[in-house]
């Protein structure tokens, strides 16, 4: 066999390598894409103003009833954020459904996950309650269910259902952005963000209109013209999460 | 008493004894845990890894005498240490099943543990671990038929299968590098499990992974050693070269040079690097609750003590010194376990903005306890066993050799 000639190993190599090669790029590009939330058509997102909240807790009662939330646990808590002049100040803690979410990387099981419209989704079927995420998360948006809750939701009213089922004991859960809201509300036509029926039930239930709900990808939406013409921040932003909540933070009232 | 009463009440029996009442009390936990549900641990959203969390780092941790030894003995020709990478097989298949079963306990939904294997996110180092323990525990179950193939009965009841068991052993190099490259890749991801959290800056390090992995092969040998010493002290089914054992305390000794000068600049200069909430995970661990345990369990006995006694030579080749130092090394790595998994959550990091950084505490439950200490007598149950009846700590017995057959390109070989 001539030297310029490939021998039979050095083909077998060569087809090799390039196997290798190929299952190599397939799992970067894979990993790659799994890096932050797929930018969908609709992005949606929360502004909360500081300035309005007046920490009445009306969104986490709502939060319970809708999301039929155990007493023990709190998708949306509503915490003292120190004083401005003499005001109080408060800053409600949804989930922030972050871009690049640590709970989405680091679940052994793609048990959360990004939807193409930014929310990070649970599926409570499919975690096995290694509680990881709760460990990666810097908000605190996630409560395990340590116990089973079979009692009656006392938040939820005698007039009306949940509109989610129950989690099972095991899991840990969050909040959702309300997205059975979104997507019936979607589905009937409705604008989310603007029907009622179509938003998260804290911001309809608001009643100073503290909160604001829409897309972001629309720049005439509540929380684009909101995000426009004040001042805004993110929860740890130096982290990098790319939070989808956005806070508008509070000002002192001037002396009259 | 009548005599016959008498003669069965012997070292071995009262020893079985004990731990059959540890596993009793643990299977109690354990099923209290599935029906209850993991509502009844001290467990919470803020601290929500334990104490079981902490068997299970550190029974793969101190298992890891099993791929190390074994790369030596196969793969890098030291084939005199043979008969100890057949003790750290056995101590490996044993830490490793108990670390699955620290983890069937710890996990919510312990029905859907399977899950991992068939919804991959290849992102997560916690689904690496998963995939790498559950490959290498068939690895090491392969490993360890030619242990199994000792047990007399089998031999007399299924010769046959006794004899396929034992050629298993020929196998052992490809083992050793699977076990290797699976070992290297899950013992180092443990740590980085930890290392790559950033909401959690006591933890959010590149040296987690190296600690994890050097940590793992100092305590996982010398496990082995020490499991090896004790029982060839307390029954005569045990028979051990003592020189070779010296030879790799020795060996441990030089390691946990290296262990001790990067532990400290990872604990205590914090790779000179600051953030907030790193000097307060300091604070935690060398002056709050994880004092005793860092500077007395980690520093003190788990590092200092035994680097003098594993190298000065008198102590060194006294055997009970030897015993007592190896035993602080495989402590002190379960310290390390604990202090790393706890410190990174007694710090609560604020994100409300201009909130001061919080404590949290945790102490295990009595449940946590007893379940997790009848883990730890399963360990001992089985490790005795192992000892009695599939002479797993026997110097005496040496595996064939694999031989080496030289051939030329061109000749016919007929085997």
């Amino acid at each position: 066999m001539s030297d310029s000639k490939l021998s039979r190993r050095d083909v077998l190599k060569l087809a090799g390598t390039a196997a290798a090669t190929a299952i190599g790029l397939r799992v970067v590009k894979k990993a790659h894409a799994n890096e932050s939330a797929p930018a969908g058509e609709r992005q949606w997102a929360m502004v909360i103003d500081q300035n309005k909240c007046i920490g009445c807790g009306y969104c986490v009662l709502a939060c319970r009833a809708h999301n039929d939330v155990s007493p023990d646990i709190t998708w949306n808590p509503v915490l003292e954020a120190g004083k401005v002049g003499n005001k109080n100040v408060y800053l409600p803690r949804p989930c922030m459904h972050c871009a690049k979410a640590p709970c989405v990387e680091v679940c052994p099981v793609k048990a959360s996950y990004y939807r193409s419209d930014g929310i990070v989704m649970m599926d409570y079927d499919r975690c096995i309650g290694c509680r990881y995420c709760e460990v990666a998360c810097p908000y605190q948006a996630r409560s395990f269910n340590w116990d089973s809750f079979t009692a009656n939701n006392p938040a939820v009213p005698e007039w009306g259902d949940p509109e989610v089922d129950r989690r099972p004991r095991g899991v840990p859960e969050k909040c959702s952005f309300c997205y059975q809201r979104i997507d019936r509300g979607l589905a009937l036509g409705l604008e989310p963000g603007v029907d009622p029926d179509a938003t998260p039930a804290c911001v309809v239930v608001c009643p100073v209109g503290a909160r604001l709900f829409g897309d972001l990808n629309d720049p005439e939406s509540a929380v684009s013209k909101a995000l426009r013409e004040n001042p805004s921040y993110r929860l740890r932003e130096d982290l990098g999460t790319g939070p989808r909540v956005y806070y508008i933070p509070a000002v002192a009232e001037k002396e009259s | 008493m009548p005599k016959k009463l008498r003669s069965l009440i012997t070292p071995w029996s009262i020893w079985l004894a004990i731990l059959g009442i540890i596993l009793l009390a643990g299977l109690v936990a354990g099923l209290l845990v599935f029906w209850k549900g993991l509502v009844i641990t001290n467990l919470t959203d803020l601290v929500p890894w334990g104490l079981w969390i902490t068997i299970d780092l550190s029974s793969i941790a101190l298992s890891a005498g099993a791929f190390s030894l074994c790369a030596g003995v196969y793969l890098f020709g030291l084939k005199r240490y043979q008969p100890i990478a057949r003790t750290a097989t056995f101590v490996g298949l044993i830490g490793y099943s108990m670390a699955m079963l620290a983890l069937i306990l710890d996990i919510g939904r312990p029905d859907r543990f399977w899950h991992a294997l068939v919804y991959w996110n290849e992102h997560s180092l916690l689904w690496e671990v998963t995939m790498c323990v559950m490959l290498y525990l068939t690895v090491l179950v392969f490993e360890s038929m030619p242990i199994f193939a000792n047990f007399e009965w089998l031999r007399k009841r299924f010769p046959k299968l006794a004899h396929r068991m034992k050629g298993l052993h020929h196998y052992a190099p490809v083992l050793a590098i699977i076990g290797l490259g699976l070992s290297s890749l899950h013992q180092s991801s443990l740590g980085a499990t930890y290392g790559v959290i950033k909401a959690r800056p006591f933890w959010f390090k590149p040296e987690m992974s190296v600690l994890f992995m050097l940590s793992a092969i100092v305590g996982g040998i010398s496990m082995t050693l020490f499991a090896s010493m004790l029982a060839s002290r307390l029954t005569n089914k045990a028979k051990v070269n003592d020189a070779l054992i010296e030879r790799v305390a020795l060996f441990v000794g030089y390691l946990l040079i290296g262990y001790f000068y990067f532990r400290v600049w990872d604990a205590l200069a914090q790779t000179y690097t600051y953030d907030p909430g790193r000097n307060e995970g300091l604070h935690v661990m060398t002056k709050g609750p994880l004092a005793f345990n860092f500077w007395i369990g980690e520093m003190l006995l788990g590092m200092i003590v035994p680097t003098f006694l594993l190298l000065y030579k008198p102590t060194r080749q006294n055997p009970f010194w030897r015993m007592v130092g190896l035993f602080l090394v495989a402590a002190g790595v379960v310290a390390f376990r604990w202090d790393t998994n706890i410190s990174g959550f007694l710090v609560v990091m604020p994100f409300v903005p201009g909130q001061a950084i919080g404590y949290t505490n945790y102490f295990p439950s009595l449940v946590e306890f007893l379940s997790g200490g009848a883990i730890i007598a399963y360990g001992l149950t089985a490790f005795s066993l192992g000892v009695k009846y599939l002479r797993v700590v026997d110097h005496t017995l040496i595996e064939g050799e694999h031989e080496k057959v030289h051939v030329k390109a061109t000749e016919t070989v007929t085997i």
